[in-house]
């Protein structure tokens, strides 16, 4: 009213600088915001902010090397991240992954995507405000699946396990027992988590018709993993080009049908519950006994020259590893799909037009991993 | 620590000089409340540990007692830093503006039948007037720290302070038609024998809604998300500028709360009567004031935030209604002079709508649940390690 | 409306449940037999001597290249006490560089070196992360106390 009056006074849109220290923007990733009081008009995102050369250092490092590396650069599913790269060298060099090894690999990376999932949970709830009781309640599940994890790998996070041609070396004795309790942990996790936050009412209201993707969008995006199938494709790479023991254990793939953050919310939970009843499969299939490394693998490997991309079904869509080697023991190039960069190239469309407090939510519901994205 | 507030009111009553004594009053309560508040951040931190399956502070002291005196001596000695581009006045300005009122609504409160500072006729009336003046002080420190977020957080505060104000008060007048009386001290005698939350639950449930919003408490901290503007007004403030308003925000929670023990659940009055004493009168009136707080905390682990255009919308849409609803069936009821069951059931019927307005609204295009896709056909099928 | 009382169930059904956490400094959670801290070298109680010869192995492993490795003639051997013809003279291990991938512990011939899993493997913080640098005799003063847990992998 008061710049209709006086024609000198202009008004303007505010850029706001959100990040690299911002408690919700998941790590040193830096928006920024144009906003027109609440509503945001424009965002520009910058990354880069952790960028230590991953692909490079990686390529200095041998087969074994790698392994480690893998781990710090996808720090919530490292298992999966292992597996990607582990796939790409075994394929390259040709080796064939015993059996038992396969199914402990599926096992493992199958909880790992229960952890990560409770972690989307969990900060996902304190984005849409909740006071870390959320957080509280997945890291209380997430931490006894870790508990699982440092016993047979000896860390907690960044676990170093797999290996080219197989395991590291052989799981704990109790591992199927300790297995079943991790998961009755995890599905009363997942009971918690659903009595809080899937039906309450303030919740539904903040997620819902938020941040909407149609199949279309997510398919020209380049969108994986839940963010793709929340918008209603049904794309899973352990179904559709399954690697490791996959075919052989029956489960659904939840799907969305509104494509908006209520439906990546749904989606994920529905997916811990897919891999907790994986991993009862996969227990039950289980060889008790076997090798767990391929036989006849040199001490130290090498490929054969070549060029090779593995991707695995990780917790935040396609984690794919794209190798050449041109012979010896070292990666010539090695470059890295990662989901969590693919999918934050969609923050802006879905951003523009929403609320300042949506973008955070938008941005949550992505379940980034900035280590990942700026590798 | 009551002890001193027992002690202290019989000098006030035998100073004849009404501002000393006022003056003498409102020092022992500041002093009080101060105590009052770093047991509350203890509670509060112990308590919301508690609903989140943690254990709490537990390091200084015996169950970390003593963690919000470590917590203030940090606080207080801690550099209090100050924006060159701040402007000076606005942000030293909003600290007296957001403290002073917070202190003086406790003025006209009675603690007790027999100790209370001040006697007022309109005492209701003062103390949502004064309780209703900090949005100027969060104007101002959003102004004044030349700060984008402190700014949308102010402009936050503001809008959402004055929207919850108006259903607040209308929710209080809706009981001060029942009573008849705008005095607390009368409101609370009227509760003898049944307290106004059964006679008006609506406005019970208005009030608490607006109260939580008032508090600026999840779920409605918009001024203060920590997930969108990052504490909000307070993000330049640090040292004992930052505890003060914190402290204030406390006190603004007894004082709320007290405010809700008084006018809806009877005060020291219900269910014992007036001639108890004055020990058991203040441990009554406590313990009401904690269920509220207890609420409090318990709304604050269990929901998340609601967005901007929510808040107004609730506000506007449906408390503002609701509770010029609730007037009118009071109006009602008192002109045609109707029993007071009458007052239970409409305003019970208007708690049970206000409830299904909440669930339906959501709700008002069922979605359709998520497909399981469970047979994708399998391009590579059986093949161990492709 | 529903979803908001389930909400505030759960919260308060969770405030009965006996606490996950526990107080840390005061307490500390049993650690897995396998757990991976920091590389520390073993001590040949027999020979009284590290087990280390300072072959370098572990060293030209090292993603990270955190280890400097030192070696000498063994004075013992030319006494024969002892059948190592070398054995180390210097060891750094910076352990702020160290990821603790567990590479060196796979490479060494010897077994003299191994991953502490106790939980003085862990508390570690210094001030200044130059005293992060362990030097031979730290690194082999646990195991020379007899301080280490069993289940070490070497």
């Amino acid at each position: 009213m008061v710049a209709e009056q006086r024609p000198d006074l202009e008004t303007i849109d505010m850029p706001i600088n959100m990040g690299p220290q911002h408690p919700s923007t998941h790590g040193v990733f830096r928006m920024v915001l144009v906003v027109s009081g609440e509503k945001v008009v424009d965002v520009t995102p910058h990354i880069g902010y952790m960028h230590r050369g991953g692909e490079k250092l990686m390529e200095t490092m041998d087969f074994r090397q790698g392994i480690g590396y893998a781990d710090r650069t996808e720090y919530l599913a490292q298992f999966s991240a292992e597996l990607g790269y582990v796939l790409a060298v075994e394929r390259l060099m040709g080796v064939e992954v015993p059996e038992r090894a396969e199914y402990i690999r599926v096992i493992l990376t199958e909880l790992n995507r229960l952890t990560s999932h409770f972690m989307f949970a969990g900060a996902f709830g304190i984005d849409s405000g909740l006071f870390g009781t959320s957080m509280m309640f997945a890291f209380r599940e997430r931490e006894f699946i870790q508990d699982l994890f440092e016993e047979i790998s000896g860390d907690r996070l960044m676990y170093a396990y797999f290996r080219v041609g197989g395991l590291a070396w052989e799981v704990t004795d109790n591992f199927v027992q300790r297995c079943h309790e991790s998961l009755k942990t995890a599905e009363r996790g997942i009971r918690d988590i659903d009595d809080l936050l899937t039906h309450n009412e303030i919740f539904m209201g903040r997620c819902q018709n938020i941040g909407a993707f149609t199949a279309q969008q997510a398919i020209a995006y380049g969108l994986s993993g839940p963010m793709l199938r929340a918008s209603g494709v049904p794309f899973d790479l352990r179904k559709d080009e399954p690697y490791s023991v996959y075919p052989r254990l029956k489960f659904d793939i939840p799907v969305g049908n509104y494509g908006d953050v209520y439906d990546r919310f749904l989606v994920r939970i529905e997916e811990m519950r897919q891999s907790v009843k994986i991993v009862e499969q996969a227990l039950e299939q289980l060889p008790p006994e076997g090798p767990i490394v391929a036989e006849k693998l040199p001490r130290r490997l090498r490929t054969p020259p070549g060029e090779v991309y593995a991707k695995v079904e990780s917790p935040r869509g396609e984690w794919g590893v794209y190798l050449i080697s041109k012979g010896g023991d070292k990666p010539y190039r090695l470059k890295m799909r990662s989901p969590s960069f693919c999918n934050l190239t969609a923050l802006r469309e879905m951003t523009i037009g929403q609320f300042l407090a949506d973008a955070v939510m938008v941005l949550g519901s992505m379940d980034i991993v900035l280590c990942d994205v700026d590798r | 620590m009551m002890r001193a507030v027992i002690l202290a009111a019989p000098s006030v009553d035998a100073l004849d000089n009404p501002a000393l004594s006022a003056l003498l009053g409102l020092i022992v309560i500041t002093l009080i409340m101060t105590l009052g508040v770093m047991f509350a951040t203890w509670y509060e931190r112990k308590a919301v540990a508690r609903m989140q399956q943690r254990l709490g502070p537990m390091r200084v002291g015996p169950w970390g007692l003593l963690q919000p005196i470590a917590d203030t001596l940090k606080l207080v000695s801690k550099e209090g830093v100050r924006p060159a581009s701040a402007d000076r006045i606005a942000w030293d300005l909003s600290l007296a503006a957001i403290f002073v009122p917070a202190f003086l609504v406790l003025v006209a409160i009675p603690f007790t039948a027999d100790w209370f500072v001040s006697p007022m006729d309109l005492s209701l009336l003062y103390i949502l007037a004064v309780g209703g003046l900090s949005f100027i002080g969060f104007l101002l420190a959003g102004w004044g720290s030349d700060n984008k977020y402190a700014l949308l957080g102010g402009m936050r505060a503001a809008a959402q302070l004055i929207s919850y104000e108006i259903p607040m008060i209308l929710s209080m007048l809706a009981v001060v038609m029942v009573v008849g009386s705008a005095d607390v001290y009368r409101i609370i005698l009227y509760q003898d024998v049944v307290p106004l939350i059964v006679w008006q639950p609506l406005a019970f449930i208005i009030f608490l809604t607006a109260t939580i919003a008032e508090l600026e408490r999840q779920p409605f901290d918009i001024p203060t998300g920590e997930s969108e503007v990052a504490g909000g007004v307070f993000i330049e403030y640090s040292g004992i500028r930052w505890s003060l308003f914190q402290l204030t925000g406390y006190v603004n929670m007894y004082a709320y709360s007290l405010l809700g023990a008084f006018v809806f659940l009877g005060g020291w009055e219900w269910p014992f009567g007036t001639d108890i004493g004055w020990g058991y009168q203040l441990l009554l009136t406590m313990v009401k004031m904690a269920l509220f707080i207890v609420f409090f905390l318990w709304v604050r682990t269990s929901f998340p935030r609601l967005r901007v255009d929510q808040l107004m919308s609730y506000a506007w849409k449906v408390l503002l209604p609701f509770a010029l609803a609730q007037i009118f069936l009071n109006g009602l009821v008192l002109v045609y002079d109707l029993p007071d069951v009458v007052l239970l059931a409409t305003s019970g019927g208007g708690a049970l709508a206000l409830c299904w307005l909440v669930y339906s609204v959501v709700r008002v295009k069922p979605r359709q649940p998520l497909r399981m896709v469970g047979n994708v056909p399998a391009t590579a099928p059986g093949s161990v390690s492709g | 409306m529903i979803g908001i009382l389930r909400s505030l169930g759960m919260t308060a059904r969770v405030a009965f449940r006996k606490p996950v956490t526990n107080s840390y400094p005061n307490v500390h959670r049993q650690i897995a037999n396998r757990d991976r801290a920091f590389p520390i070298l073993l001590w040949d109680e027999e020979h009284d001597e590290p087990f280390c010869t300072g072959c370098h192995a572990c060293e030209r492993a090292c993603p990270v290249e955190c280890m400097t490795v030192v070696m000498k003639d063994n004075p013992k051997h030319a006494t024969g006490e002892s059948k190592r013809r070398k054995i180390i003279d210097e060891f750094w291990i910076d352990y702020g560089r160290c990821m603790r991938c567990n590479i060196c512990v796979e490479v060494c011939n010897f077994e003299a070196i191994g991953m502490n899993n106790t939980w003085a493997g862990h508390e570690l913080s210094r001030f200044d992360r130059s005293e992060l640098v362990m030097d031979l005799d730290m690194l082999l003063s646990q195991s020379k106390a007899g301080k280490v847990d069993p289940g070490l992998r070497a």
